[in-house]
């Protein structure tokens, strides 16, 4: 067990690695660098000024020599420095790293637990209503984009019916403190936690409820009820633990698609995430900022398979066996 | 009220299949005696499992449902008995043992937790009184060192020690009947014999009376104390298991019989060639046609069996055969 997860860390650590360089390399392959942009901002520069730039950002060494010195910096911790803001680029994204938790934990776990309830009692009653729905939204789900959903919702509950706030994440006056700054934030995270839930809905809906349908016709769901036992313990300890394994499992496996989600979806609310930042230092050539992003990014998804290695282990002892 | 310990009087199945509803099992009537083994014998598909499963309510519906008659336990009329009443009698006077070992323990609890939970549910146990009775079972169905067992997953276990397990849980309420489905068709031929012993000795010490479905004739000679045959949802054939075996009426009972495999040698070192009764089980959609559902196997069918379905017909001591060569056996 224990050298199980020595190899399943190590293994983590090259696939960091592994996603780091070529992180690097595609950026470097897109036409256009940080200096170009600086240059432009700066009102032009003669050819040597932007030769000397780019000797002070080392951008004229060769690429496997500008791979080796930006690993050498990262396993010290220091993911470099942005140009565009001025900051450390770790700095900056412990700035961001807040807010984003905040969206997608709200959105993943409510997405996890609404469907998990969606699917226990539309695979109850296949043929009802809401058994319909859930097939139907989940359609409607998969097939609008995210950017849309949010600008619909925007302008239902905040132009049309003007109860929750257009975008950013507090009120602009910055007079809410204490209980009352929280309130304000939590209205703010409604409309941006909503959008982002509805995505997540639409693939685990459909998942839990074709598991949970499953689970009930099985053998073993078939002796809990020769037992005996009540409804309640049939649906809930026999068949909802192991329904619930490929939830669990996909939504592991999809965290990130879950952060891709994220950055479309705080751009349209303005949110002050990674996924905003990504989005800014995107257009201004900040690959700096850009590579930290990607870098925690792909830290937060191998932590989340991690995790979820974790969890399916508890959950199913099958797979402690093997 | 009878006696009877269990009465099933006149059941229909009906499955719900592209609009019509089709009788699987039609007509069915039998007793069960307290402490009695019934075996009920057939072919696959001739509604055996569907009637062991509608003992205890749980023929699955939809598409299934009792469609007509009555199942009395103990005089009480379980067909139209709600869920609740039913919740408390499976498991703990009626419980059930599956064809399929491998599968009907749910993976992710301990075998202890599985068994320990029939108890607490139908006798209110308490956590640490119900694991020990769970360990009790463990032991009486003669698992090895059962304390450390217990904490076992399913997956940890042989397919003989899962049923094993099975039968523990369907024992550990001490129910009146125990069906049994096919308990041995997925084990080796050596642990089928060692769960058959264990359904004996704990017949014994709980005097449950058991429902033995099978298709195993051998089986049923050994183990039952009275066989009813069916035959296309219908019985067409009850006795006295010696009566069964010796004096097999129905032709198609004859043919069962006939089934098994000697062992014995003939002078000429040539072993005989298997019987086997020729065509397949008609599926229950093209059962509307008049005349014994059997004829168009039947070697020995002639014109009446074609044309008129034969009632169940009383044949002395205890026997019933529904075959028209019983009443004008003179065209065999």
């Amino acid at each position: 067990m224990l050298n199980g997860s020595v190899i399943k860390l190590s293994n983590a650590v090259l696939l960091l690695i592994a996603v780091l360089i070529l992180n690097f390399a595609l950026i470097h392959v897109a036409p256009g660098d940080p200096v170009e942009v600086l240059v432009g901002e700066m009102g032009g520069a003669t050819p040597e000024q932007i030769a000397d730039l780019r000797a002070h950002f080392g951008l004229d060494r060769p690429l496997y020599i500008q791979i080796a010195t930006y690993l050498g910096r990262v396993v010290q911790g220091d993911l470099g420095y942005s140009l565009y803001y001025d900051q450390p680029v770790t700095q900056l994204i412990a700035g961001r790293v807040g807010p984003t938790l905040l969206l997608v934990g709200t959105a993943l776990l409510s997405a996890i637990l609404v469907c998990t309830v969606l699917g226990v009692f539309s695979a109850q009653k296949r043929r009802s209503v809401l058994s319909h729905l859930v097939t139907v939204l989940s359609l409607a789900g998969f097939s609008a984009p995210a950017f849309w959903v949010g600008i619909m919702l925007i302008l239902l509950l905040s132009v049309a019916i003007p109860i929750l706030p257009i975008s950013g994440m507090s009120s602009s006056d910055g007079a809410a403190s204490g209980v009352m700054y929280v309130l304000d934030v939590l209205h703010h995270l409604i409309l941006p936690a909503l959008t982002l839930a509805l995505i997540y809905l639409a693939f685990y809906s459909r998942l839990s409820r074709a598991s949970m349908l499953e689970v009930l016709e099985s053998d073993y769901v078939r002796t809990a009820r020769a037992k005996g036992l009540p409804r309640r313990l049939v649906i809930y300890k026999h068949a909802l633990r192991n329904a619930v394994l490929p939830v669990v499992t996909f939504a592991g496996l999809q965290f990130g698609q879950v952060i891709s989600g994220a950055v479309l979806v705080e751009t349209v609310f303005a949110w002050p995430g990674l996924g905003t930042l990504a989005f800014e230092s995107i257009l201004r050539r900040d690959t700096p900022t850009l590579l930290g992003i990607l870098f925690f990014s792909s830290v937060m998804v191998v932590a989340m398979n991690l995790l979820t290695d974790f969890l399916v282990r508890r959950i199913d002892p099958r797979i402690k066996a093997q | 009220m009878s006696g009877k310990l269990l009465s099933v009087r006149n059941l229909e199945i009906a499955f719900r299949s592209g609009g019509e509803e089709i009788p699987v099992v039609r007509d069915l009537s039998f007793d069960l005696d307290h402490g009695e083994t019934l075996g009920i014998v057939g072919e696959s598909g001739c509604g055996k499992s569907v009637t062991a499963l509608s003992l205890i309510g749980l023929v699955p519906n939809p598409p299934g449902r009792i469609s007509k008659g009555e199942i009395l336990f103990e005089g009480e009329e379980l067909v139209k008995a709600g869920e609740r009443r039913l919740t408390q009698v499976r498991g703990n006077d009626i419980s059930m043992v599956f064809q399929e070992p491998m599968t009907s323990l749910n993976p992710v609890y301990t075998i202890g937790e599985q068994i320990a939970e029939t108890a607490r549910a139908h006798f209110g146990l308490s956590q640490s009184k119900a694991w020990a009775r769970a360990v009790e079972m463990l032991s009486l169905v003669g698992i090895p060192s059962p304390d450390k067992r217990a904490h076992d997953y399913p997956h940890q276990l042989s397919g003989g020690m899962r049923q094993r397990v099975m039968i523990a849980i369907a024992l550990v309420c001490e129910p009146k009947i125990l069906i049994a489905d096919e308990p041995t068709t997925a084990l080796d031929v050596t642990v089928q014999a060692q769960i058959f012993d264990l359904f004996r000795d704990l017949q014994k010490k709980i005097g449950a009376a058991i429902i033995l479905i099978t298709h195993d004739i051998g089986v049923v000679a050994q183990m039952t104390d009275r066989v009813l045959v069916m035959y296309a949802g219908r019985k067409i054939e009850e006795g006295p298991v010696a009566d069964f075996v010796r004096d097999p009426r129905h032709p198609y009972t004859r043919g069962l019989v006939s089934c098994i495999p000697r062992l014995a040698m003939p002078p000429d070192d040539e072993p005989a060639p298997l019987f086997e009764i020729p065509g397949v089980v008609p599926a229950p959609r093209e059962l509307n046609r008049p005349g014994c559902a059997f004829a168009p196997r039947c070697a020995s069918a002639f014109g009446k069996c074609r044309s008129q379905d034969p009632a169940l017909h009383a044949a002395g001591d205890g026997r019933a055969v529904a075959c028209w060569l019983e009443t004008e056996g003179n065209a065999a």
